[in-house]
């Protein structure tokens, strides 16, 4: 009877209104053998679900007063989870298997000692199986340090061009994360992310142009090269040109003596077939410092075409910027 | 603040599903800074849920800068949180991918009650995504296939 109230309370999800200990103590089925993987991955995705509800990156005193999740998972408790997790490897399931990936990278900053998996996610890393290259990837950079880092060096190098979609992506993303740790060892890739920018894949040229950018950002002669370069035609990625722009509009922006091409390039690319780069043009024409009214006409049209548009998100996204393009014009 | 320069690309700042009386299903947040805390994020959430209640037609709000891109079916409201200086359509892409991939995976079921049966699933689609806030794929097919890994369960082909 108790028990069903409680579900009803929390209208039959059984994640409501989990208990960490009970939850931790569940996770004690990861140390039997045989492995049964369906209730495995029912546990651990118990253990996100915890961990997400209380998640932060210090996760102390905070959230002790709020019901619903329970206290947080002290560093104790998520370093004997982290190490039951570890057992889990042994086991062949793939939805477990990318679980485990996941619940390494949440525990990543809640436990200690989590490097020992270092040596199991390199394995994974250079396996034959894609799907858990990627996540393997993503999940080794975010406990690896900068000393690590080295060691794993060449692997990243190779990742970066693999021609698997989501493992170059998971790379070049990760690599773009550590950059905040070790900008040096990064800055070595900088030949293999230039060559990944000319992937077929367009989330992969997205991400290798972005770390290009962040690689070359301290040099504004390199990055002038680079928007030049690219401008011409050789992106096919949406996500990628509308990245260009802004760059483009940051160096129009931060320098008056900036190359005139930069912005016929971005003029050009209120011509382009996605409305998500048209839009991003526009955009950028009508942020820019030293617009004037006769430059700025094309990009109006294009917003006010906008305006009629069955998506809600572009004609909230085109009257948001033609109301500031008006503040502008009539500041002139 | 990674958040706020132009040529950051930490454009998401969360992914949250809610329920139809604006509890949270699953929520990832990635911005660290404005949704630090779980009261935060509470906070948040059930200020974006009253004001999507008013106004299911309209699929997108600013709130305390940030904004906000919703798509809801049945019982379930799903958001894609952004800067206010972020390119709508991008964070639209996302959320259509995030929809659809999960409408998928459920096979056109996007009701609480398979989410929550498919809780593991759903998780790995928000890792497939986005990660620590930048887009990380917005096709349809690949996320499905990378995440959908019980082959006997679904297949790509009955969509």
């Amino acid at each position: 009877m108790k028990r069903d109230k409680k579900d009803d309370e929390s209208g039959g999800n059984i994640y409501a209104n989990l208990d960490k200990t009970a939850v931790l103590q569940e996770a004690r089925a990861f140390n039997e053998t045989p492995l049964n993987a369906r209730k495995c991955s029912l546990i651990l995705t118990k253990l996100l679900y915890l961990i997400n509800q209380g998640q932060s990156d210090n996760p102390v005193t905070k959230y002790t007063t709020l019901p619903f999740a329970g206290e947080p998972i002290g560093r104790t408790e998520a370093t004997g989870a982290f190490f039951a997790i570890t057992k889990l490897w042994q086991s062949k399931d793939p939805t477990l298997r990318r679980l485990v990936y996941l619940a390494i990278k949440e525990l990543s900053v809640l436990a200690d000692d989590v490097i020992i998996v270092t040596s199991s996610l390199t394995k994974d890393m250079t396996g034959r199986e894609d799907v858990y290259r990627a996540s393997a990837i993503r999940a080794l950079c975010k406990i690896t340090d900068t000393a690590m880092l080295q060691t794993i060096e060449r692997y990243m190098k190779q990742a970066i061009v693999d021609k698997n979609g989501a493992v170059a992506s998971a790379a070049l993303v990760s690599s773009l994360h550590l950059m905040k740790k070790s900008v040096e060892v990064i800055r070595r890739w900088a030949n293999e992310v230039q060559e990944a920018v000319s992937s077929e894949n367009h989330m992969v040229q997205y991400h290798a142009l972005a770390l290009l950018y962040h690689i070359r950002s301290v040099d504004r002669l390199a990055v002038n090269k680079l928007v030049q370069k690219f401008s011409k035609n050789l992106l096919r990625s949406p996500f990628a040109i509308c990245y260009l722009i802004r760059i483009a509009a940051k160096l129009l922006d931060e320098d008056e003596q900036a190359d005139p091409s930069l912005f016929t390039f971005i003029d050009s690319c209120l011509r382009h077939k996605s409305e998500m780069v048209v839009f991003e043009a526009a955009s950028a024409l009508v942020n820019l410092k030293t617009s004037t009214a006769s430059e700025l006409a094309p990009a109006i049209s294009v917003l006010q075409l906008f305006c009629s548009s069955p998506k809600a998100a572009l004609r909230f996204a085109a009257v948001k910027t033609l109301n500031k393009a008006s503040i502008l014009l009539s500041l002139h | 603040n990674l958040f706020r320069d132009n040529t950051s690309i930490y454009n998401v700042k969360g992914i949250v599903i809610l329920d139809q009386d604006g509890n949270r299903v699953i929520a990832k947040y990635y911005d660290k800074k404005m949704f630090g805390t779980v009261k935060e994020q509470k906070a948040f959430e059930k200020s974006m849920f009253q004001k999507t209640q008013r106004n299911t037609s309209a699929e997108i709000l600013l709130l305390d800068g940030v904004t906000c891109l919703y798509r809801s079916n049945v019982d379930l409201y799903i958001y894609v949180l952004g800067s206010n200086r972020e390119n709508e359509l991008i964070l639209e892409s996302l959320l259509n991918c995030v929809y659809d991939s999960i409408s998928t995976v459920l096979r056109k079921v996007v009701e609480k009650k398979a989410l929550i049966d498919n809780m593991d699933t759903i998780i790995l689609i928000l890792d497939e995504v986005c990660d620590e806030g930048v887009v990380m794929e917005t096709d349809v097919q690949a996320v499905v296939s990378r995440c959908a890994l019980r082959g006997d369960e679904i297949s790509l082909t009955d969509q």
